[in-house]
């Protein structure tokens, strides 16, 4: 089994169909080719994308639907024929697609963790494939709130 | 925001040396031309927004954030993580 090094849970060993292949990698991280996606006991929900080549390089997600419950997520054409889709087709989230978005911690500029529902990841479960999907009706700094902070606003 | 209206065909300067021209109108989109200096950075914006947030993004990913922002997400049955068959990495 080959293994990959991880940036925050040492070495892990995975199997090559746990392997997703991003062709134009992601903006900012173009030339990162290769993730796994991980999930770790106790961390549920998030999961956490790494880069075969590159140690440093790992995003926290969470399946958008567990970030907004009304999420509608928009395929345009360029974008389901880089997922392998036909023209046309409307892929289901979490039957022929993950769909994903990036957390960023709180920091000196965002008092609260925040979530990219511009740009979703988005990838095809059978072909192993997948893009970061823009939608623009959406803000890519979208303050994750408990349910609580959210009942009170 | 200066607005102007513009046909296929005519173009606007910003200041001497770049020039975009409306080359083709279709429906709601519209395709430039655009002639600037190689010192010049053209981008679309949300390629722009999404690198950014990205390399924010990435910079997340240690112990301590992990618990800040586990504490703001309600578990739900993890649908969309079973199905990519993350079982098959192990820890």
């Amino acid at each position: 089994m080959p293994r990959v090094q991880t940036k925050c849970f040492d070495e892990l060993e995975y199997s090559r169909d746990a392997v997703f292949e991003f062709p134009t990698g992601v903006p900012g991280f173009e030339a990162e080719r290769s993730f796994v996606f991980l999930e770790l006991p106790g961390t549920h929900p998030l999961m956490f994308m790494q880069s075969l080549s590159r140690q440093d390089v790992c995003f926290i997600l969470l399946p958008v639907l567990a970030a907004d419950r009304d999420y509608e997520l928009h395929l345009l054409e360029e974008d389901l024929a880089a997922l392998r889709f036909p023209a046309g087709s409307q892929p289901q989230i979490g039957k022929d697609i993950l769909c994903a978005v990036t957390v960023s911690a709180a920091d000196s500029q965002r008092p609260h963790p925040t979530v990219d529902l511009f740009a979703p990841i988005v990838v095809n479960l059978k072909q192993k494939i997948g893009i970061q999907a823009v939608q623009t009706q959406y803000s890519a700094q979208h303050p994750l709130r408990s349910e609580e902070e959210a009942v009170a606003c | 925001m200066l607005v102007m209206r513009r046909r296929a065909g005519d173009s606007i300067l910003l200041g001497e040396t770049i020039e975009i021209q409306v080359l083709e109108i279709c429906g709601t989109r519209v395709k430039f031309g655009i002639v600037a200096p190689d010192s010049v950075v053209i981008q679309r914006k949300e390629i722009k927004i999404t690198r950014d947030e990205n390399i924010t993004a990435a910079r997340s990913v240690r112990q301590q954030d992990i618990s800040s922002i586990l504490a703001k997400v309600t578990p739900r049955p993890a649908v969309d993580a079973t199905v990519i068959g993350l079982t098959n990495v192990t820890v």
